[in-house]
């Protein structure tokens, strides 16, 4: 009985300083930063501007609410977040069950799906902007030329006000899906292969396996992959920058984006660190309202 | 101009330049490591021992790699020749180079001396970074300076940096399809095609092209470019992108019916579809575009694709005659430095014909100085780039404005030019513009001197 409270206070001690770079980590670069964010979004400051500092209340937060061009970014913002997650999660839940099977070689189709992860965003982007190059020689006007027995007239994606955004979209899915089926197919192979044999003795076909063994056993992987695409379509940036620098007029700009062109293009640091504040909130809002949701389904 | 070759990766360059890192911070960068949080801070750290008796700290954004090549041995032949002063060069990575003075000068850790990009030289004159070297240059190499180097170096009168090379910009073609199209070609800039012809010839390139889209604007550059090479085109119609000189404004001069009229005409070269995309920089090389509005840097790799053929031209005149662009990267001494006379003789001694020469081999540019223009092949009076070279000596080019603003003004025109360009109203993105420019200029109460 004596032991245990010494071990237990030694252990507190060992947790603590095991964790101590991780959150002097945190502390230094992820909540003294936003602070700071916090405080610069209520001055005038700029980028090396001799003039002294000056509070300026809200003027930084009611400029960007005025900037049509921050709008239209959250609203996109918006958009990528509602349509790439779903469209994301399900193609990676899809390709999980493709690649989750006893045959030759499935390693090499794993890992060509997993391949696009390894390739920096901005190769990405890069690639994708000659596949989607305006006219006939463009990758994709080719293909849907083709596809379509030459009925398709080819288009300008990335400058084009409706297809810029989704182009990235469909870029940002490509790049991204690979993770998401890693983590899935962890998640498949997780599930015994039991229950699959009963549900089949039972009389359940392939689709009623897969509704009610598959689905139900793959909810705590589900809900972590849909929070962390979440948040990582919450930050495209990269994309934005190297395809199409925001247009045409705003069409494909995010928050990320305006920030930064304001912040690092413009040297508007008060304005960057407002828009910087008001994403924070909003990742921030979207989180907490992902996870009350999948708490209230487990009970 | 600073260089064009943008790549948007800039993996090779990173690479190039981290020094220090690697041979005599191996020890300390394993320490850092393993420290994971604070190694960035135990890197900066170590570049500070350098500063001791008779060394000066030069910074230059890191070029091609042949410029590289070309700074780091003048830099050698330089300390090789002083006994008593030795240059400690760092070069580092275009993309981030403003950004990374900024904070040098923020952290009170400025080098003596410092590249920067021409435009950027009033405000960095205006911030206090740098420091008028006017009386140290001396009448006699200010005379050799060619008049547009001086004109950019110049703020609020007095004159703040020194530069090896200018730019040159103009239009690409290759003879023989103007001669079939039944082109006039002008000689020099005086002669410039009017902007009706320009049209014309547009036209009739298009009927004998495939796509039609003959004219290369250089659409898949990003950034610095836009100012640059197209606000030469509303200088020709006279129009502006900010009243020049004191309490000078964009509202009445972008928005002004002379900008407009500008950017109407090539609103319609996009819709008529004769600009091509040019996604993978070879629309003139691989021949399907007939004319590129570019500027020196591709005149090498343009003449070994088109050989005896290829031929400059200026850019067309919007109606009060030719302009074109200038200014590329120029060199400063920073106020922190506490040996200007010495950083004075490290930049005489890069305004040597012989460090200029081996530079604009290096890079293709215009030589900043008459003497070194004289020697030059590319630029002499019977080179095959005089005309970017007369453009400059003789008063066709126009400063980009000098005001610690510009780089406000320089993110603001290029995302104007590209809303034009994807068909947005003239008139009113150009109003939007001012706009923004404008109150950058209230915000900052004028730029009052400090």
């Amino acid at each position: 009985m004596r032991i245990v409270p010494r071990r237990h206070s030694y252990e507190g001690l060992a947790g603590g300083l095991l964790a101590a770079p991780a959150a002097a980590c945190l502390i230094f670069f992820i909540a003294l930063p936003f602070l700071a964010a916090l405080f610069l979004s209520f001055t005038n400051y700029r980028l090396g501007s001799p003039l002294p500092l000056e509070f300026a209340g809200l003027r930084q937060y009611a400029r960007i609410f005025g900037d049509p061009g921050f709008i239209r970014a959250l609203l996109n913002n918006a958009l990528f977040a509602l349509l790439v997650v779903p469209v994301q999660t399900a193609l990676a839940l899809a390709l999980a069950v493709l690649v989750n099977r006893r045959l030759r070689g499935i390693a090499v189709f794993r890992t060509i799906f997993f391949a696009p992860v390894v390739f920096p965003l901005s190769l990405v982007a890069v690639v994708f902007t000659l596949i989607f190059a305006p006219g006939a020689q463009g990758t994709f006007n080719g293909l849907l030329e083709l596809l379509t027995l030459g009925a398709w007239e080819p288009v300008d994606f990335l400058h084009h006000p409706w297809l810029a955004l989704p182009a990235i979209m469909v870029t940002s899915i490509w790049q991204g899906v690979g993770f998401q089926m890693v983590v899935l197919l962890a998640g498949l192979q997780d599930i015994p292969r039991q229950l699959y044999d009963a549900a089949i003795v039972d009389g359940a076909g392939p689709w009623q396996c897969f509704r009610h063994v598959t689905l139900p056993l793959l909810r705590g992987p589900l809900i972590f992959v849909m929070i962390v695409t979440t948040i990582l379509s919450f930050r495209v940036f990269d994309q934005v920058r190297i395809m199409t620098g925001g247009g045409p007029h705003h069409a494909s700009t995010t928050v990320l984006f305006e920030s930064v062109q304001a912040a690092f293009d413009r040297g508007w640091v008060a304005r960057g660190a407002a828009m910087a504040v008001i994403f924070f909130v909003m990742v921030l809002a979207v989180t907490l309202i992902q996870r009350r949701l999948a708490r209230q389904e487990r009970t | 101009m600073g260089s064009f070759d943008m790549d948007p990766i800039h993996v090779e360059r990173l690479r190039q330049n981290s020094p220090g890192y690697g041979g005599k911070l191996g020890p300390l960068a394993a320490l850092a490591l393993l420290l994971a949080c604070s190694s960035l801070a135990v890197a900066c750290e170590a570049g500070k021992s350098e500063k001791g008796a008779g060394i000066l700290k030069v910074w230059c954004h890191s070029g091609r790699a042949e410029e590289r090549e070309v700074i780091r041995r003048l830099v050698q032949e330089f300390n090789e020749s002083s006994a008593d002063l030795r240059v400690s060069l760092t070069i580092i990575p275009e993309g981030s180079y403003n950004g990374q003075v900024q904070a040098a000068a923020l952290a009170g850790d400025l080098p003596d001396v410092l590249e920067l990009d021409g435009p950027f030289v009033a405000g960095y004159a205006w911030r206090g970074y740098i420091a008028a070297i006017g009386e140290r240059v001396g009448g006699e190499l200010r005379e050799d300076l060619l008049s547009s180097i001086v004109e950019q170096g110049t703020w609020g009168g007095e004159l703040y940096s020194l530069a090896m090379f200018d730019s040159g910009l103009g239009l690409y073609a290759r003879r023989g399809e103007l001669e079939q199209a039944g082109a006039r070609i002008p000689a020099s800039a005086g002669e410039a095609w009017t902007i009706s012809e320009f049209e014309a010839l547009l036209e009739n390139l298009a009927a004998r092209d495939e796509d039609g889209a003959v004219l290369d604007l250089k659409l898949n550059y990003r950034g610095e470019w836009y100012t640059y090479a197209f606000s030469p085109a509303i200088q020709s119609a006279g129009g502006d992108l900010i009243g020049r000189g004191e309490g000078g404004k964009a509202r009445g001069v972008l928005d002004g019916p002379q900008s407009v009229r500008v950017l109407r005409r090539f609103q319609s070269w996009f819709e008529k579809g004769r600009v091509d995309p040019n996604l993978d920089d070879r629309a003139f090389v691989a021949g399907r575009a007939t004319l590129s509005w570019a500027g020196h840097w591709e005149y090498a790799r343009y003449k070994q694709a088109s050989g005896e053929d290829l031929v400059v031209l200026p850019l067309p005149d919007f109606g009060d005659g030719s302009r074109t662009g200038q200014g590329s990267w120029v060199w400063s001494v920073t106020t922190s430095c506490e040996r200007p006379a010495e950083a004075m003789r490290f930049l005489r001694f890069l305004a040597e014909p012989g460090s200029i020469l081996s530079m604009c081999a290096a890079n293709g540019a215009v030589p900043a100085t008459h003497t070194a223009l004289r020697r030059s092949e590319l630029y002499r009076d019977d080179g095959p780039l005089r005309l970017f070279s007369a453009q400059l000596t003789g008063g066709w080019s126009v400063p980009r404005p000098e005001t610690p603003a510009y780089p406000v003004i320089s993110s603001v025109f290029e995302e104007a030019f590209q809303r034009i360009r994807d068909g947005a109203d003239v008139t009113r993105t150009l109003c939007e513009a001012a706009a923004v420019i404008d109150r950058e200029v209230r915000d900052n109460r004028g730029y009052p001197e400090r």
